[in-house]
């Protein structure tokens, strides 16, 4: 079967692991649990007439001592861009870590997800302010469910397509 | 067994899985298969391998001084459902091996380390925004605060001022008694607004002190004047000392020095009612010689121990019972206390309940120097002539779009030798300084069309264009805030009054800013002619009255001057002498206070203005 690795990157905190976790197994906790290095699970997922596995690396966020190890996105057919609504800082580090990703892997694709929705009065992000970046942007809870299997899908069902197109001259 | 093998069974039985390399992507396993090791080919089992390979390769190929490059920790879920933690090793010696361990213990003595630096920076983040918050709400206060005074002042401006000129007019003893509860409790209410704006201002931290001489016995002496109005109607005695070896001149913020005994004075005598108040100023030994160490002390009932370290906290009253007993916004003390800081001093009380209690403070001055010193006592000196007597009439530009307001200033300025031009906003302000010359402009700060500072600024260029002098102008403002302040000066204007304007700060600013060509010795009243035949008489029985006067001061028959004070309020505007009627009104309430130093006063004034005065 068709695999296919998705990372998620952002800023410490802002919910990879969760959307993951609601994703793959569909339970939220309140607890914080920080990742340490990667966090690897699978899903398989139907789209169209394709079945693909989708392998999830869940990377450590970054914080003041640890810099994403960009060589961890080796293979990756896409990745996820995570920040936290209520905290602008991660969205400054999202804009940053792209432009790393982005040098060091050339251009890949990528969607951003602002988490958190069901915080939105907290919210210091500004979704007019995130259009700016011209981004596939999707805005999600992992702690409600909303919004978190459409932005998988969408990013999947994105790579499916990037794959075909990819394919057609070969046929 | 050779020497890579024994190390590989080594290995193994420590649980590791041990793989050799034999050639790029194709591993071995030596030795049994660790049951957490799930099964397929090495990157299906574990495929974080996939990122971790291509360095070992490297690493395999030029490993140089380093013994084995490690992998960071990864997670992944069992067959069994059980999250499990893994790190690898390549290691190369004579054979390169890939060594893989389930590390839970490490692992998860990394993780707590991690997850304690990331809980500590979230809990970091949440107050930097909770400060942030509190600050911003803060200042949303400060702003409201300040926007309330304003509301309240303008209003009060005209109420209190409407009151000093009833006041000033001929009335019965029951309307007289009304007035004067009227401008009494407006005078309280007034106070209770400072109060409200001098926390919020220092709660803003708006509050700058000044750093002027000054002699500190002027200021103690004016503080137990104004205190003991009521210490005097409670029967209680006030007296003040000042230890040798402080140092007569000082250089710092008297206002706020004042405001702070004025305060401490006020408290111990709302909460005395029988004994005295001392005032005591020594030398605070420890420190320099500007560094001084005040007590206010009193023979009330005290303050319980309890309650001796929060009183000069923001709304705290030793009781809380004790505000619907005594009044107050229980703002005073923590005022004085952020004053007192301001100063280098701190405050603390002592008490012994049912005794009374003792406010100490400190606060650090300069020494004044001689030179700025004797500057301030020739300030002090120059008497202040009566009101606005000129060799003519001032001409006044008043610029106020509230009628209420200019017809309260034309009535301050009643009687005083002027002549005013009004107008509602600044841009005929503007247009009637250009036609005509003044000698003191008053300017509302709002007003439509052209406010105050905008006007202000194109009378400053006309008068630069033109090189002519600078016109003093007087902004008159309801901003009690130090940026209103800032705000007019940067403007051009030449100094601030806040309202409610007082009848005596508004003459006493007139006088400061504009100079007198020449005070005269002889001063002209025009009379209207029918009541020329009877002036004569009216000054002549007044003075007579001088000497009725001293004699009753003398005498403490301070009834006498009462109501000859009375008399003078209600006659002395009517025939065209606005002094008289100044002079009796003063008369009339230092008799009241029982205040014979200021009685003393005005008689003074009275013969001198009666000796000068002719009519025209």
């Amino acid at each position: 079967m068709l695999k296919k690795k998705i990372c998620m990157v952002g800023e410490f905190g802002v919910g990879k692991t969760s959307l993951v976790r609601r994703f793959v197994h569909s339970i939220f906790s309140e607890r914080y649990l920080t990742t340490v290095g990667v966090k690897i699970d699978r899903k398989d997922v139907t789209i169209g007439s394709a079945s693909v596995t989708l392998m999830l690396w869940d990377l450590a966020g970054e914080d003041e001592l640890t810099q994403l190890n960009v060589s961890h996105l080796r293979g990756a057919s896409g990745y996820i861009l995570v920040v936290d609504g209520c905290r602008a800082s991660s969205l400054k580090k999202a804009v940053e870590l792209q432009q790393r990703i982005a040098e060091r892997l050339g251009p890949l694709p990528f969607v951003l997800v602002l988490n958190k929705v069901d915080l939105r009065d907290k919210w210091e992000v500004q979704s007019a302010a995130v259009s700016e970046y011209g981004w596939p942007t999707f805005e999600t809870s992992a702690k409600a469910g909303s919004g978190v299997e459409e932005m998988f899908l969408a990013l999947a069902g994105s790579l499916l397509s990037a794959n075909s197109a990819a394919e057609d001259p070969a046929e | 067994m050779n020497a890579a093998d024994q190390q590989a069974s080594l290995l193994a039985a420590l649980g590791y899985a041990v793989f050799e390399r034999l050639g790029e992507s194709s591993f071995q396993l030596l030795g049994p298969s660790p049951d957490w090791l799930p099964a397929g080919s090495l990157t299906d089992a574990l495929p974080f391998l996939e990122v971790f390979l291509p360095d070992a390769e490297e690493f395999w190929n030029s490993p140089g001084d380093r013994p084995a490059l490690q992998s960071d920790f990864w997670t992944q879920t069992s067959a069994a459902g059980e999250e499990l933690h893994f790190c690898a090793n390549a290691v190369a010696q004579e054979r390169k091996f890939l060594l893989v361990e389930c590390v839970e213990q490490r692992f998860l003595q990394t993780q707590s380390f991690i997850q304690y630096a990331h809980e500590a920076s979230l809990a970091r983040d949440q107050i930097a925004k909770l400060s942030r918050e509190l600050e911003h709400a803060t200042q949303a206060k400060t702003e409201f605060l300040a926007r309330m005074s304003h509301e309240i002042r303008t209003p009060m401006n005209a109420l209190l001022g409407m009151a000093d000129l009833l006041w000033e007019s001929p009335l019965s003893d029951e309307q007289r008694e009304y007035v004067r509860v009227c401008r009494k409790t407006g005078d309280n209410l007034l106070n209770i607004v400072n109060d409200i704006l001098d926390f919020s201002k220092v709660e803003a931290g708006q509050i700058e002190l000044e750093k002027v001489a000054f002699n500190l016995a002027d200021v103690v002496a004016e503080t137990l004047d104004i205190a003991g109005v009521r210490a005097r109607a409670k029967g209680l005695a006030l007296s003040s000392r000042i230890e040798p070896g402080v140092p007569a001149w000082l250089e710092g913020d008297p206002s706020r020095l004042r405001q702070i005994l004025l305060n401490l004075l006020g408290n111990a005598a709302k909460f005395t009612d029988r004994g005295e108040l001392f005032v005591l100023v020594e030398p605070d030994a420890r420190q320099d010689p500007g560094a001084l160490h005040f007590s206010v002390s009193d023979t009330g009932i005290g303050i319980p121990a309890d309650r001796l370290s929060t009183i000069f906290d923001s709304f705290s009253q030793a009781d809380a019972s004790i505000t619907r007993k005594f009044g107050g916004t229980g703002l005073g003390l923590s005022i004085s206390k952020r004053l007192v800081e301001l100063m280098g001093g701190k405050i603390w009380a002592e008490s012994v309940p049912g005794s009374g209690a003792t406010i100490h403070f400190t606060a650090r001055f300069s020494v004044a120097e001689a030179r700025s010193a004797a500057e301030a006592d020739a300030r002090k000196a120059s008497p202040g002539p009566l009101a606005l007597v000129r060799d003519r009439p001032l001409r006044i530009l008043l610029a106020d779009d509230a009628e209420e307001n200019r017809f309260l200033i034309r009535g301050y300025l009643k009687g005083s030798a002027c002549v005013i031009d009004e107008v509602e906003n600044g841009a005929l302000a503007v247009e009637k300084f250009k036609t005509q010359d003044y000698d003191v402009v008053l300017m509302d700060s709002e007003m439509p069309v052209l406010d105050g500072y905008s006007a202000t600024r194109a009378m400053r260029a006309f008068e630069h264009e033109r090189g002519s002098a600078p016109t003093p102008i007087l902004a008159l403002t309801a901003h009690a805030l130090r940026e209103a302040r800032d705000r007019s000066l940067e403007a051009g204007c030449t100094d601030h009054l806040t309202k409610p304007i007082k009848r005596a700060t508004l003459i006493d600013a007139i006088e400061k800013f504009v100079p007198a060509a020449r005070t005269l010795d002889r001063i002209q009243v025009p009379v209207e002619s029918w009541l020329k035949p009877i002036v004569g008489g009216y000054l002549e029985n007044r003075r007579g009255d001088v000497a009725k006067l001293r004699a009753a001061v003398d005498s403490g028959d301070y009834a006498t001057i009462r109501t000859l004070g009375h008399q003078m309020t209600g006659t002395g505007g009517a025939y065209g002498f606005e002094p008289i009627t100044q002079i009796g009104s003063v008369l009339e309430e230092s008799a009241l206070a029982g205040d014979a130093d200021r009685m003393r006063t005005s008689i003074e004034e009275l013969e001198g203005y009666l000796s000068a005065v002719s009519v025209e």
